[in-house]
Order: structure tokens, then sequence, then C-alpha cells
């Protein structure tokens, strides 16, 4: 059989609502490797993982999951995915008990071993009514559905907004520790970068609808850079390597989206450092609306 | 689909227990009423509830997170509230036994086409409407139909002669078999239109 690379691919992607639109949107969830999506709010985050998981439906364009369609497929993909929400799904007047009652039975893979050894490990209470739950422990209930079912590929809505420093800790361990055999596949949305610079692997960037990037964090490290040099080596030509500036009479400090350019055109007239992906996306943002 | 229609009566437990103290009171006070209403809110005690918890935007994003479809989270409510239907009006109808609440199989099946009847306007409805308006809707809808619909009644045996005429010329078994085709064929349109409704739902 054919390694799917791709586990979650979209295709021109078109969804529109009334005063708001995904366009356009391409992007690739790699297999085996944790991809972290990051936009402000109101971005498309949410929209996007909700037609990733078929609870809306693009407009044009093809969403495909394991290499599936959700036409034909929608049971046998569902099987294998699990999911985290931002606000609580499950009904709030149950307990755990009766919760693994009603989504047990529909997955062909639940193991009920399996279920009961996570709510021990991350120290759930099996009686109590989901309503008293906190944030951090609905998601650890999220993620022991996941993990009860075999899911190969998560999906998590701002599983870290909210959360006290120490969980997101834990919670970075546990999502850590679930990818150790390599067979899971981790897409999740935050607006915290570093929790990404942590643990994923890839990086999709999103803002007002339009995907910006989607590549790994190595290569947008290695492609950006913060450069800091003398003023006067400032000149229309180098400038359009920059994305962001600023400048004093003696000084300047900018950052570069095309790092190979700048260090051969100024070598070691400058000094290049990494740029943090705060910064990053930071001046992304600003140089996509200078352009638009 | 079998998990689906289950899960209505797992989420409420609690309620299914007052189920049974429920009818028990119309069984001692409702001596006035009709058997066949009694029946009636029997047999939608269950399904009604069922939509009720399922209304909210997040147990919709749930239920379709799952590997279920679309089609088949809507064909679960349509089959299960027949099943708690037949289990509301068996459980009623004992209870209405030991209380000595007289009663006759005809109360039962009126019940029952009112049921469908019943259904097959509300059901759609929880699809339709936004959250959180669906218990005003249905309490405001059964409160009009019980206020309209005698009146109305009335006028119509009064005045439109020929109408009466001609269901009275009916034999009875003619009456039933025309009444109960008449709810069922209600009750599955109405499944198809809450098909159609649900396919197209943003959550």
């Amino acid at each position: 059989m054919r390694k799917i690379e791709n586990i979650v691919e979209f295709n021109n992607v078109n969804k529109y609502f009334k005063d708001f639109s995904l366009e356009n949107i391409n992007l690739q969830v790699k297999q085996g490797q944790i991809t972290g999506f990051v936009g402000a709010n109101g971005a498309g985050k949410s929209t996007t993982m909700k037609l990733m998981m078929n609870l809306l439906q693009p407009d044009t364009g093809e969403i495909k999951v394991f290499g599936k369609d959700y036409a034909n497929h929608e049971k046998e993909l569902k099987e294998r995915i699990g999911f985290v929400y931002d606000s609580n799904v499950f009904y709030e007047s149950l307990n755990l008990k009766d919760i693994r009652k009603i989504i047990g039975p529909a997955y062909k893979n639940w193991s009920d071993s399996k279920f009961y050894d996570y709510i021990k490990k991350f120290e759930l209470p099996l009686n109590k009514a989901i309503k008293t739950f906190s944030k951090g422990m609905l998601m650890k209930t999220s993620l022991a559905m996941a993990l009860s079912h075999e899911a190969e590929f998560i999906m998590m809505d701002e599983p870290t907004a909210g959360l006290d420093p120490v969980f997101r800790r834990e919670l970075l361990d546990i999502l850590k520790e679930m990818m150790e055999d390599g067979r899971r596949t981790i897409f999740f949305s935050t607006h915290i970068t570093s929790d990404l610079e942590r643990i994923a692997d890839n990086i999709t960037f999103i803002q007002s609808g339009k995907i910006l990037f989607n590549e790994s964090i190595r290569d947008i490290q290695e492609r950006y850079a913060l450069v800091k040099g003398n003023a006067n080596l400032i000149n229309h030509d180098i400038e359009k390597y920059f994305i962001s500036m600023e400048r004093s009479s003696t000084e300047f400090q900018a950052i570069t989206n095309n790092a190979e350019e700048v260090r051969s055109l100024l070598g070691d007239q400058v000094v290049m450092e990494e740029a943090s992906l705060e910064d990053i996306m930071f001046y992304t943002k600003g140089a996509s609306r200078q352009y638009v | 689909m079998f998990n689906l229609i289950k899960k209505d009566f797992v989420i409420q437990k609690t309620q299914i227990l007052l189920f049974i103290p429920f009818i028990i009171f119309f069984a001692i006070f409702g001596d006035h009423m009709s058997p066949a209403f009694i029946f009636l809110l029997a047999s939608t005690y269950i399904p009604l509830n069922g939509y009720i918890y399922d209304e909210q935007v997040e147990s919709n994003i749930l239920l379709n997170s799952l590997p279920y479809t679309r089609k088949e989270i809507v064909s679960a409510k349509y089959i299960g509230a027949i099943a708690y239907m037949i289990l509301g009006i068996g459980v009623a109808s004992v209870i209405l036994y030991l209380f000595n609440f007289g009663f006759m199989i005809r109360d039962i099946t009126i019940a029952m086409g009112l049921f469908f009847v019943f259904s097959a306007f509300a059901f759609p409805l929880f699809y339709v409407l936004k959250p959180g308006y669906i218990g005003v809707v249905v309490i405001f809808g059964m409160i009009l139909l019980a206020g309209v619909l005698p009146p109305l009644f009335r006028l119509l045996t009064e005045h439109l002669t020929t109408i009466t005429d001609f269901l009275t010329s009916l034999s009875t078994t003619t009456l039933y078999l025309s009444g109960a085709a008449i709810s069922i064929i209600l009750y599955l349109t109405s499944w198809m239109v809450s098909q159609l409704i649900y396919q197209r739902k943003v959550f």
C-alpha cells in the first residue's frame, strides 16, 4: 500500500459567509508530525477546523483526509479522527461513565480498558458531572476519548487557551508522548507562539481567511532572520528584502524573509540572528497589509 | 444507529425516573381528562426530551464529529421516537391499569395517531429554530392547538354538514385506517423534510 504522506489536504478550498470568507485555502497536514495552526482571533482557524471535520462543507475546492473524501467515506474517516474542541461538547449533566456509554459504542476500535487507563492516568473523576470540570479536565477528557479509539489523527482547537502554565506544560508533554510511536498526527490551533516553538514540526499561518505560510519550522527559521547593522548600509535595493525595519540615524534593525540573499549581499557588515516566531508572524502580517 | 437511539435514553436517565410519578399524577388527578391525552403525553415524553438535549450547538458538534452521518442522526430520532412512544404508552397503560383508570384500546390508537401528527410538525422545528427557542415554541404551539382546535372542530361540525355526514357515513374501520394512513404519511414526509434541513445545517 502507498504510504499516505498528507493526512489532510485542502485544495483551493473556498468558503463564503456573509461577513467573512476563507479564500483559496491550500494546506497539508503531514503524517507523523505536529502541525501548529496560528492566526489571530477571527482569522478563520475554527472555520478551517470545522471544514476538516466535515461540520461545514466547502463551497468550492476539495478536502481530503487520509486521502479520501467525506462524501463517500464519512464514517470511515471519523473512525480515525480524534477531536478536542475549544468549548465543551459533552452533555454537561452526565458523568464520564455515562459519556463513555454514548461515545464508546460509536467507534469500532474503542477499548474500555484503554479508556479507564487514561482516566486514571489523567486523574479524572468518573462520577462527577461534566459541568463541574475545569477547562484542563475537559481537554484531558477529549484526549482520553481520542486515545481510547486509537485515533490516528487528532485535531485540537485552541487546546492551550485558558490553561494555567503548569497544565500547559503537562499537556505539551502528553502530546509529545502521544507522538512517540510515530503513528499519530496532530493538528492544533493556537495563538500562543511559544507552544509552537516547543512542540510543533510545522506551522500553518492564517490571516483574514488566507493561508500565509504552511511550512516546517526549520525552513521558516532558516528563511527569516533578524538583521542589525549600520544605518548607512540601507539603500533601496536592500530595503526590498526586509519585511519590516526600524532605523535611527546610526543603526537599523530589520526582519528579512530572504536571509540567504541578505547574507550574500551584506555578509559581515551586519549581524544576523534567528528571528522569533512571534516577530515573524507579527511582521508578516504587516507586510501583507502593506502589499495587498 | 442503535447507539444513537440508546443515547437518548442514557442522556435523560433522571428525567426518565420522573416519568413514572408524572403518569401516576395523571392517573390520580386526571380523572376528568381523556385517557388518549395522557397516552399522548406519555408517548412524546422521551422523544421530546431527547430533542431538547440535542438542540444545543455543542451536542450537534459532538454527534457530527463521531463516526455517524447526518442521515443516521436524523433517522435515529425518527425511529427512536417510535420505539420510545411504544415504551411510553406501554408503561403508561400499566400504571393506568394499576390505578384503575379506565381506558380502551381506542384511546391508545388515537394517542398514537396524534403522536405521529404532533411529531411530524414538531420535529422539523428542532432542526430549523435556533437553540433556546424550541421550548417556548413547543409550549406555545400546544396551548394554541388546545385552544384553537376544539372550537374549530365545533365550527366545522356545525357548518360543514357535508363533511361530517361523509365522515359519519364511513365505517369505523375505514375511518381508523385512513386516519392511520394520513398520520403515517405525515410522519414520513416530516422525516424527509428533516433530513433535507439537517443536511444543510451549519453548526
